[in-house]
C-alpha cells in the first residue's frame, strides 16, 4: 500500500488555478520525483500535501488514513516532514536550535541528541557552525540545514522542494548523494527538482508536471529514454 | 539640586518605569508574533485594574448597572492581584479570538486587525462605564494589611520615602520580566514561540501549533496588561474607564522609543520614560504626561529605529 496517496488535487490562488486534478502516490521506501518547468505547479503540490495551502479539492491519504482535513502541525506528528522551497531556516536562531526545533514533535531526548550528532556527521559543515545563527550561513549551508532539520523529526515521508537550488555544482552532487543515501536507508522521499537528470537518477519513479497537471508518469529509467522528456527536460 | 531629591527621583523612576516596561511588553509580544499593534491592550489594562479592585474590595462601586451588586467574598490583595491578572489574560485571549483570528483566517490585510482591536477596546471601555460608572476609584489604604505605607530614611538630613506600593511595583515587574526572559530565552516553548514569530509557515512545518502559540501570547500579554493596570491603579487610583487610554499611548511611546518588537527595548524604553518623568523638576510637574512624547521625539531624531531596534531596512 502506498504511504502517500493524492487523488484529484486542485490548488487555487485566488482566481488563479495552479494545480488541476493531480493524482499521485508514493510507496513506503520509495523515492519519487516531480519534474517540470518553472511555474508548472510542483511547489504548489508539495505545499498542498503538507497543508501549507488548503487544497480546493482532492483527497490526501497518509498511510491509508484520510488526512485531507488535518493542519500541517498534525501531519508532522503523523510523520510527514517538508523541507520547503527557498531554504526556510529560522535565520535568527542558532544552527543547533534549528535542529532541535526540527525534533519539536519528539520527546525522546536521548535519541534526539543522538540524531543531532548524526546530522553533524552527515553535514560536517553544520557541525562547525552549530552555535552560529542560521541567517549567517551560506546558501548551500542553509539548504543542508533545512534538510537536516526536516530529518530531525524522523519522518516517514520527506518532502524535499528543490534541495539543489542555487548550489555550486560540487554541492549539488553532494546533496544528491545524501538523498540517495537516505533512500538506501529506507526513507520515503517525494522530491521536487529543476535538475531533472540528477533527480531521475535517484528516484525510482518520475511524474512530469506541466501547467498544473501531470502529463507523464512512470519508472524513471523508462521516462529518461522517452523523447518527450529528453527534449524538454534533459536537453 | 540635592542628593536626597536625586535619590528619591531615581527610586520613583525605577518603580514606575518598571511597570511601564511590563505593560509595554504586552504590546511587544503581540507585535513580534503578528507584526501588528494590539490597540485593545490599554483596555485590558483598565479591565485588570477594575477586576482586581472588585475582587479585593468585594463590590463594584457607587454607580452603573452593578452598583448594588457585591461579591460574596473578598480576596486578600496578593490573591486578588493574581486572579485579576489571570482574568485579564483570559480577556487577552478573547481579544485574539474576536479581533485577530477571524481576520487572520480569512487572510485579510494584517492592518485591518488594528481597526478591529481598536473596536474591541471601545466596546470594553464603554462596557466598563455602563457597568460600574465613570467615577475615580481608589484602593483602600489598608490593602497591604500590616505592612507600613512607606519606608522613610534620611539622606544628608533630608527624608527619602519608598512607598510599599513602589517596592511591590518594582518587585512584581522584575519577577514578570525575569520569568518572561527565562521562558523565551531558555525553554523549548520559548524557542517555538520565537520560531512562530519569525516565520509562522516554517513553524507549522516543524509541528508547532501556531494558533495555540498566538493564543498563549495574547494570554501573557493580557496578564501583563492587567497586572500593570492594577499596580498603577493601586499607586495612583483608577481614573475611570478611560484610565487605560493615556497609559496605552504612553505604552506605545515606550515600545517605539525602545525599538519596535524588541523585548530588551521595551524594558529599556519603560525605564527611560519612568526616569524621565521622575526627574522632571517639581515646578514643571504639570508637563509630566508630555515627557514620554518629548523623549520619543528626541530619540527618534537621533535613532529612527528606537534605542534597541534593529536597522529599519531589516524590518521592511
Ligand atoms: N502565493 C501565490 N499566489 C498566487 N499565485 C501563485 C502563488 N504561488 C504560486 N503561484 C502561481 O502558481 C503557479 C505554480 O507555482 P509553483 O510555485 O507551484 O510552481 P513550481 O513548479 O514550483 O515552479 P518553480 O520551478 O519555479 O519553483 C505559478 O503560475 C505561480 O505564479
Ligand atoms: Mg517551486
Amino acid at each position: 500500500m502506498a504511504l502517500l496517496e493524492v487523488e484529484g488535487l486542485c490548488v487555487n490562488y485566488g482566481a488563479v488555478s495552479a494545480v488541476r486534478d493531480v493524482s499521485l502516490s508514493v510507496a513506503a521506501g520509495e523515492i519519487v520525483t516531480l519534474i517540470g518547468a518553472n511555474g508548472a505547479g510542483k511547489t504548489s503540490i508539495l505545499r498542498a500535501v503538507s497543508k501549507l495551502v488548503t487544497p480546493r479539492a482532492g483527497v490526501l491519504r497518509f498511510d491509508g488514513r484520510d488526512v485531507t482535513g488535518l493542519p500541517p502541525e498534525v501531519l508532522v506528528r503523523l510523520g510527514m516532514a517538508h523541507s520547503p522551497e527557498g531554504r526556510q531556516v529560522l535565520a535568527r536562531q542558532s544552527v543547533g536550535d534549528n535542529l532541535e526545533l526540527g525534533a519539536y514533535v519528539r520527546n525522546d531526548r536521548a535519541a534526539i541528541a543522538k540524531d543531532m550528532e548524526r546530522m553533524f556527521e552527515l553535514f560536517p559543515r553544520l557541525s562547525e557552525r552549530r552555535k552560529q545563527s542560521a541567517g549567517t550561513l551560506s546558501g548551500g549551508e542553509q539548504q543542508m540545514l533545512a534538510i537536516a532539520r526536516a530529518l530531525m523529526s524522523r519522518p516517514r515521508l520527506l518532502l524535499l522542494d528543490e534541495p539543489s537550488l542555487g548550489l555550486a555544482p560540487i554541492l549539488v552532487s553532494e546533496i544528491f548523494e545524501i538523498i540517495a543515501g537516505l533512500g538506501a536507508m529506507g526513507t520515503t522521499i517525494l522530491l521536487v527538482e529543476q535538475n531533472a537528470r540528477l533527480a531521475m537518477r535517484v528516484a525510482a519513479r518520475t511524474y512530469v508536471v506541466e501547467s498544473g497537471g501531470i502529463v507523464l508518469e512512470g519508472p524513471s529509467a523508462e521516462l529518461a529514454a522517452d523523447e518527450r522528456v529528453t527534449k524538454a527536460y534533459l536537453g | 539640586m540635592d542628593f536626597a531629591w536625586l535619590l528619591q527621583s531615581l527610586l520613583n523612576g525605577l518603580s514606575i518605569g518598571s511597570v511601564y516596561a511590563v505593560f509595554a511588553l504586552g504590546y511587544t509580544l503581540v507585535f513580534s508574533i503578528l507584526g501588528i499593534i494590539n490597540f485593545a491592550h490599554g483596555a485590558v489594562f483598565t479591565l485588570g485594574a477594575y477586576l482586581t479592585y472588585a475582587l479585593a474590595v468585594g463590590r463594584f462601586g457607587i454607580n452603573g448597572l452593578l452598583s448594588d451588586l457585591s461579591l460574596p467574598l473578598t480576596l486578600p490583595f496578593p490573591a486578588a492581584l493574581l486572579v485579576g491578572a489571570l482574568l485579564s489574560g483570559l480577556a487577552g485571549m478573547a481579544v485574539e479570538r474576536l479581533a485577530f483570528k477571524p481576520l487572520r483566517r480569512r487572510g485579510a490585510d494584517p492592518l485591518l486587525a488594528l481597526v478591529s482591536s481598536l473596536g474591541v477596546a471601545l466596546i470594553v471601555v464603554n462596557l466598563i462605564q455602563y457597568l460600574v460608572g465613570a467615577e475615580i476609584y481608589s484602593f483602600p489604604s489598608d490593602i497591604f494589611g500590616d505592612l507600613p505605607m512607606a519606608v522613610i530614611f534620611s539622606v544628608g538630613g533630608k527624608p527619602v520615602a519608598v512607598r510599599t506600593i513602589q517596592i511591590i511595583l518594582f518587585a512584581a515587574s522584575m519577577v514578570m520580566l525575569a520569568g518572561l526572559g527565562w521562558f523565551i530565552g531558555r525553554t523549548r516553548g520559548g524557542k517555538a514561540l520565537r520560531a512562530t514569530a519569525e516565520n509562522a509557515d516554517t513553524a507549522s512545518l516543524l509541528g508547532i501549533s501556531v494558533n495555540r502559540f498566538i493564543l498563549g501570547t495574547f494570554f501573557i500579554s493580557g496578564l501583563l496588561g492587567g497586572l500593570s493596570g492594577t499596580l498603577i491603579g493601586v499607586s495612583f487610583g483608577i481614573a475611570g474607564p478611560y484610565f487605560g487610554v493615556s497609559y496605552g499611548l504612553k505604552g506605545l511611546a515606550v515600545i517605539v522609543l525602545g525599538g519596535l518588537g524588541s523585548i530588551p527595548g521595551a524594558v529599556l524604553g519603560g525605564l527611560v520614560i519612568g526616569l524621565g518623568e521622575a526627574f522632571l523638576p517639581p515646578d514643571m510637574s504639570s508637563y509630566k504626561e508630555a515627557v514620554a512624547f518629548v523623549l520619543l521625539f528626541a530619540i527618534l531624531l537621533v535613532r529612527p529605529q528606537g534605542l534597541l531596534g534593529g536597522r529599519l531596512e531589516q524590518k521592511v
